[in-house]
């Protein structure tokens, strides 16, 4: 492995990543997702709304990646958000581990 | 395959949870051990990248969607299941504090379908079909079986959580994840394995592209 060429990968991986990031907004399908479409089939309707209307245990401050009342720039924003963010903590976490070795 | 909070009961959340944690510390020492200069890049890279794509949602008919996991492509490129479980921990962590994508008293219970036990079973699964067939035929194999016995999983937890009934729930993930796992995960899987094969075989920490007298350790050193 060369060093410099991971670097190329590093790259070619934030690029891709961010350009999915703007696509998906446009391009993901809006349908539920197997699970949810799943749920939508077995579970009976009155339970159904009863478990949409529980709450989530802690409420994030971007819920379906989105950012409120900015559309599909906030779509694309949160996604873009997410994936700098995975990105850093990884490069932290392994740097980190990297260093401890 | 997000699980919510809502749909299991907290007991069984933590009970999940306590299977994860071992799981995810394993893989934090896999780190640890394995990681060095030249891996830190190509998994911070890969870990953005399977944030992003599991926003990609693809339409497989039915009025359902579904998205690639992830888990048993990490696994390949670094040739253990423990990197698929590390990644996928950390992007179900974002993904469930920032966007309130799958429930956090039920990440322990999407980080052991989505990262243990689609990773496991998927790259087992690719070790043992690369004994007789190609890199990609394998990856397919390996991706689409991982995802789909995390769905089949996933199903017995909605059952034991009260959630779904046992007989149409397992129909339903497994018709929907069946075609989900194919797409969105196999053929992703198998084109991404496929082309760092043939571009940086050097990448893939695999004993069958790996000059095959040395051994993995020996290889890197």
């Amino acid at each position: 492995m060369s060093g410099k060429s991971n670097m190329k990968f590093f790259y070619l991986g934030i690029v891709i990543a961010l350009l999915l990031s703007v696509l998906a907004p446009f391009l993901a399908s809006p349908d539920p997702d197997g699970l949810e479409s799943a749920a939508g089939g077995v579970i009976e309707e009155s339970k159904m709304s009863e478990l949409e209307e529980m709450e989530p245990a802690l409420s994030s401050p971007m819920p379906d990646y989105s950012i409120e009342g900015m559309g599909k720039g906030g779509e694309v924003m949160a996604i873009a958000i997410g994936t700098i963010a995975v990105l850093a903590i990884s490069f932290g976490l392994g740097k980190v581990f990297n260093k401890k070795a | 395959m997000h699980i919510p909070d809502s749909f299991i009961p907290l007991t069984q959340a933590i009970v999940y949870w306590v299977i994860a944690i071992p799981f995810i510390f394993m893989s934090m020492k896999w780190a640890k051990n394995e990681l060095d200069e030249m891996k830190v890049p190509v998994l911070a890279a890969l870990a953005a990248g399977i944030f992003a794509i599991q926003a990609m949602n693809i339409p497989i008919g039915m009025g359902t969607s579904g998205h690639m996991v992830g888990a048993t492509l990490v696994a390949i490129v670094f040739g253990s299941p423990w990197a698929g479980v590390l990644v996928l921990t950390l992007v179900l962590l974002v993904q469930g504090f920032a966007f309130g994508d799958g429930g956090i008293t039920t990440m322990g219970a999407n980080i052991l379908n989505m990262g243990i036990i689609s990773g496991f079973v998927g790259y087992y699964t690719y070790v043992a079909l690369r004994k007789s067939t190609g890199t990609s035929i394998a990856a397919l194999g390996g991706a689409w079986l991982g995802l789909f016995i995390s769905a089949i999983v996933c199903a017995v937890q909605m059952y034991i959580a009260g959630t779904f009934p046992l007989r149409e729930g397992l129909i339903a993930m497994g018709t929907y994840h069946l075609i989900i796992g194919f797409i969105g995960e196999g053929l992703i899987t198998a084109v991404v394995i496929t082309a760092i094969a043939k571009s940086r075989p050097d990448l893939l920490e695999d004993n069958f592209t790996v000059r095959p007298e040395k051994s993995k350790k020996e290889a890197h050193a």
